[in-house]
């Protein structure tokens, strides 16, 4: 089975290298970028099958990335989840980890978290979208 | 002498008549321009020297003056007894508007400093929850990289596992306490709320034996609040009772309809009071059955940061946060040991909006145990 593609975009570089590390060991194949000005065009590159995206980045933050991969047809349902450090964890989780209609993790999180949250979204995907071709 | 008091003939001369003595008798006679005065009379008889009383000497001295300046005097007196009341009610009434003034001034001192540890947090959490979060990913790595780790290694994971809790509970309390600036609300029944709140402590009271009742007044009115924030404070008042009581003992949380009659330091009959004398208001008690409260750690109680728990179990903020949240409702909350002791209570005050249907303020249903 193919192995799931993951673009970690933060602009913390030791949290992607050690989230990266912890996936990697996971199965999955991940790509970082720490700049959220490149990330569009590093998914671009990659073609992921799901993007972490950090809300607070200094040049271009996750918001902005987030929309610019959503005018794209290739990433247009391309799974799309927050990291962030600016809520807490019950915030996020007493609204099912969705706030304002978008998907998040509250920061610190742990490598189970991840995943778990991966390979729900990955199912739900796939229940909507079957065999959808990939470029 | 007027016609009104001629009866005094009869009455005074025959006891002269007779040797007596009148003394200083005030009346009025009519003097000869035909104006009334007022006279002090006074009337020795006159004897002669068989004892007989022949005639008798009348003195009558004109006290109009006298008389007069007397009851303006007494007016004086009154005049002033009258100013000394109103300025003693004046005294009392700056001293209450003193009281309310230093009152209001500290609420700003606390409020602006509140509102600058609120922004610190927001700051704070974002720069603290990145390295905690590459710590807790590198525990993750380490314990699943690490083949078999021997007991001192699973010590370490575990420990610096649960710091990283410990540190982002801190975090978390920063960013509710920083948050706790707005409210969404919406027409909540308190009843509902509590009892929620109930359920979402239900594991610390299992692991804790601690017993919970229900003494719920039905047909509270209703009232605006912010449903989650409101939770966060039932559920720490809650959490808090529960920790008083580490083994064990009985929850009792409490809800009621109250008419405010005394005036308070939140209760006046100025608009700008917190509540109004006479008013309807919804109040919530949380009671624990623990040790209660050491009285000075009372006026500390609210201090972001204060905590009597042991090091690790509380971050000094959840109490500061249930204050910023009542006081965004409008609200008021208290905390002291019960009358009697065996324990503390948190009482929160709330304004109903309107009673609920076929009821009006004032009739509860009255409460219902569980």
């Amino acid at each position: 089975m193919e192995k799931v593609r993951v673009l970690l975009v933060d602009d913390e570089p030791s949290f992607t290298r050690m989230l990266k590390l912890n996936l990697e060991k996971r199965g999955f194949t991940v790509m970082v970028e720490n700049n959220g000005a490149y990330a569009y065009t590093v998914a671009q590159d990659f073609m992921p099958d799901f993007i972490f995206l950090d809300v607070i980045m200094p040049d271009v933050d996750g918001g902005e990335v987030a929309a610019k991969l959503r005018r794209d047809p290739n990433f247009k349902d391309t799974p799309i989840v927050f990291l962030t450090a600016g809520v807490s964890r019950e915030a996020t989780k007493a609204k099912g980890n969705i706030i304002g209609g978008q998907q998040y993790l509250a920061k610190p999180v742990t490598v189970d978290e991840v995943v778990a949250t991966i390979e729900k979204v990955m199912k739900k995907k796939t229940k909507a979208t079957p065999a959808s071709p990939r470029g | 002498m007027p016609p009104e008091r001629l009866h005094e003939l009869s009455e005074i001369y025959p006891g002269v008549a007779r040797g007596g003595v009148i003394d200083q008798f005030e009346t009025v006679r009519i003097r000869r321009d035909g104006v009334h005065i007022e006279v002090s009379l006074s009337i020795m008889p006159i004897r002669d020297r068989n004892g007989r009383v022949t005639s008798a000497l009348i003195i009558m001295r004109d006290i109009t003056a006298a008389q007069l300046a007397l009851q303006e005097a007494a007016q004086s007196s009154e005049k002033l007894s009258d100013r000394e009341r109103m300025l003693k009610r004046a005294l009392v009434a700056l001293r209450e508007s003193h009281e309310r003034a230093k009152s209001a001034q500290l609420q700003l001192v606390q409020a602006a400093k509140l509102e600058s540890i609120g922004r610190l947090a927001a700051g704070v959490a974002h720069e603290v929850k990145n390295p905690l979060a590459v710590i807790l990913f590198a525990v993750d790595y380490l314990a699943e990289s690490i083949p078999n780790p021997d007991g001192n290694i699973q010590v370490a994971l575990t420990d610096a596992r649960e710091a990283v809790g410990r540190a982002d509970s801190v975090i978390r309390g920063l960013l509710d306490f920083s948050t706790a600036t707005e409210l969404s609300p919406s027409e909540q029944d308190v009843n509902k709320l509590v009892r929620r709140s109930l359920q979402l402590v239900r594991h610390s009271l299992t692991k804790s034996h601690v017993f919970a009742v229900e003494e719920m007044e039905e047909g509270l009115p209703s009232a605006m609040l912010d449903r989650n924030k409101i939770e966060q404070v039932f559920v720490n008042l809650m959490i808090n009772a529960i920790d008083a009581m580490p083994t064990g003992g009985t929850l009792i949380v409490r809800t009621r309809r109250d008419r405010l009659t005394v005036m308070g330091s939140d209760v006046g009959v100025r608009k700008t009071d917190r509540f109004q004398v006479g008013q309807s208001v919804i109040v919530v008690e949380v009671e624990d059955t623990g040790t209660g409260i050491d009285e000075t750690a009372r006026p500390r109680l609210f201090d972001p940061f204060f905590t009597t728990k042991p090091p690790g179990k509380g971050t000094g903020l959840g109490l500061a946060v249930c204050k910023t949240i009542v006081a965004l409702h409008g609200g008021t909350i208290r905390i002291g040991n019960k009358e009697g002791g065996g324990g503390a209570r948190a009482t929160v005050v709330l304004h109903g909006i309107r009673s609920k249907e076929g009821q009006s303020d004032g009739e509860g249903a009255g409460p219902t145990r569980r």
